[in-house]
C-alpha cells in the first residue's frame, strides 16, 4: 500500500514551511519513527519522523523548497 | 525548571552545552534555563549560506567567530554587551509556542521598566526596535528556544560584520531580515550593569527557584569535545550550507575574469570562467582544478597553485585569484 507524506502543519498562522533538509533518499528503506525531513518555519526547525515504515518510493520537492501545509511531499511504499 | 549556570563566553562551547543537554546528558527535570553570553560572534540560522549572510573580511580581521545554530532564523551578531537564553524543553509540542518562553522574559523586563512588546516575527520590541530575536528547534524530543538580548551591543561592529558585499549569490537558503536595533540599556530609567541585569533576569525568570545543575568536569570534557567536533568545525560552518551559485568577477591589466561557480555542500561542483583575457593555455585547467575544492580560500589557493598556471595567462596576477574567487 502506498502512503503519502505530507507538510505538516506546526501552527495555526502557518500556511508553508521550507523543506530544509532531506535525511532520506529515494529507495531507502524507512522505519516508523526515523526522521524523514527537516522543515523550517517562522523560525523553527523541526524533525518530521515517518509514521509508516516502507520504502521511500517517490520524492517531489528539494532542499529549499517552500511548500504549502497539506501538500504532498513524498510517497512511502508500506508493502 | 533547573538553572545551569554557564560562565563560559566561547559560543562554541555554549551551542555544545545545548546540544549536550538535548542529546546526551538529559536531566530529570521538564525544563532547563541557560543564560549566557559570548565573546563577539556571527551566530547563522541553521540552514542559512554563511557566506551569503556575513562579511567575511570584517569578522576575519577582527577575530569575531562565525558559527551555526542548530535553531531556524537568521543571522545575529552577539558580543560581551549581550545576553542569551535557552530554555531547553523536554517534549515537542504540537503547535508552535513562543509565547511560553518569551513572556517570563517580558515579565522580567517589566520590573525594570522596560516597555518590551512582541512583534510578528516573534522577536521584541521597544518602540518599535528589535532589541530580542528568537528562534527554536525540536530535536530528539526536546524543544530548544533560543532568544537574544541586546543591552548593550557595539552597533556600529554589528553592522560592519552583517554589511555583506554586493556579489551575486543565487541559492535557496533562508534569507535573514534586516530589522531597526535598540539596546536595552537605552531604556532603562536608573543605570543597571550588565551583571546586574543578568541577576535580576534569571532570578525573575527562575521565580525565586535556587534548584541548579552544576556542570561536572566530566560534563565539561564532554562539551569541550563536541564544541571541537562539531560547533568549530569548517563541515558544520560552512559545508552544510544549502547549495548556491556564486557569480565573483576579478579585473587584471591583462583583462576580466569572471568565475561563476556552484557549490553544493561547502564543495565547488561545477565552474565556469568568462572573460577577455589572453593566454597560452586552455582556462578548462583552472576550472577543472577548481571543480571538488572546498569553498575556502586555502583550499582555493593550493588548487590555482597545483594546476601550474602561473604565466599560462597574460597579465593576470595569478596570486590574487583566490581573494577573487572566495
Amino acid at each position: 500500500m502506498k502512503k503519502n507524506i505530507q507538510m505538516p502543519k506546526l501552527s495555526e498562522q502557518m500556511e508553508t514551511a521550507v523543506l530544509a533538509a532531506w535525511n532520506k533518499e529515494t529507495g531507502d528503506m524507512v522505519k516508523k519513527g526515523d526522521v524523514l525531513f527537516e522543515i523550517e518555519t517562522e523560525k523553527v526547525v523541526s524533525e518530521v519522523e515517518s509514521m509508516e515504515s516502507g520504502v521511500l518510493e517517490e520524492i517531489f520537492f528539494e532542499a529549499g523548497d517552500e511548500i504549502k501545509a497539506d501538500e504532498i511531499i513524498a510517497v512511502i511504499n508500506c508493502d | 525548571m533547573i538553572y545551569v549556570e554557564n560562565n563560559s563566553t566561547d559560543p562554541f562551547y555554549n551551542f555544545a552545552l545545548e546540544y549536550y543537554l538535548i542529546t546526551e546528558k538529559q536531566l530529570p527535570e521538564d525544563q532547563v534555563f541557560i543564560f549566557w553570553r559570548t565573546e563577539p560572534t556571527l551566530m547563522i540560522g541553521k540552514y542559512q549560506n554563511t557566506i551569503e549572510e556575513i562579511n567575511e573580511h570584517v569578522a576575519k580581521e577582527n577575530g569575531i567567530n562565525v558559527v551555526r545554530r542548530i535553531t531556524g532564523g537568521g543571522t545575529i551578531y552577539t558580543d560581551m554587551g549581550g545576553w542569551q537564553f535557552s530554555f531547553i524543553t523536554k517534549g515537542v509540542g504540537e503547535s508552535i509556542d513562543f509565547n511560553k518562553y518569551i513572556g517570563p522574559v517580558i515579565d522580567g523586563l517589566k520590573k525594570l521598566d522596560v516597555p518590551a512588546e512582541f512583534n510578528s516575527r516573534n522577536d521584541l520590541v521597544i518602540h518599535g526596535k528589535k532589541f530580542s530575536g528568537n528562534a527554536q528547534c525540536m530535536l530528539n524530543g526536546y524543544t530548544l528556544h533560543h532568544g537574544s538580548l541586546l543591552f548593550n551591543t557595539d552597533f556600529e561592529q554589528m553592522v560592519k560584520c552583517l554589511t555583506v558585499d554586493d556579489y551575486k549569490i543565487i541559492s535557496k537558503g533562508i534569507k535573514s531580515v534586516k530589522e531597526r536595533v535598540t539596546n536595552i540599556s537605552d531604556h532603562l530609567n536608573r543605570p543597571v550593569n550588565t551583571d546586574t541585569f543578568r541577576k535580576l533576569m534569571v532570578d525573575s525568570i527562575m521565580q525565586g527557584s535556587h534548584k541548579e545543575y552544576n556542570l561536572t568536569l566530566a560534563d565539561q570534557d564532554r562539551i569541550k569535545t563536541i564544541a571541537k567536533e562539531k560547533f568549530e568545525s569548517w563541515e558544520w560552518n560552512y559545508g552544510t550550507s544549502p547549495k548556491f551559485n556564486i557569480t565573483r568577477t576579478g579585473r587584471f591589466d591583462g583583462g576580466k575574469m569572471e568565475f561563476k561557480l556552484d557549490v553544493n555542500k561547502g564543495k565547488i561542483t561545477d565552474c565556469h570562467i568568462y572573460g577577455d583575457f589572453f593566454g597560452t593555455m586552455d582556462i578548462s585547467v583552472l576550472s577543472d582544478a577548481l571543480i571538488g575544492t572546498n569553498y575556502e580560500k586555502e583550499s582555493i589557493k593550493k588548487a590555482i597553485e597545483q594546476c601550474n598556471i602561473k604565466h599560462g595567462f597574460y597579465n593576470i596576477n595569478m596570486d590574487e585569484l583566490a581573494d577573487i574567487i572566495c
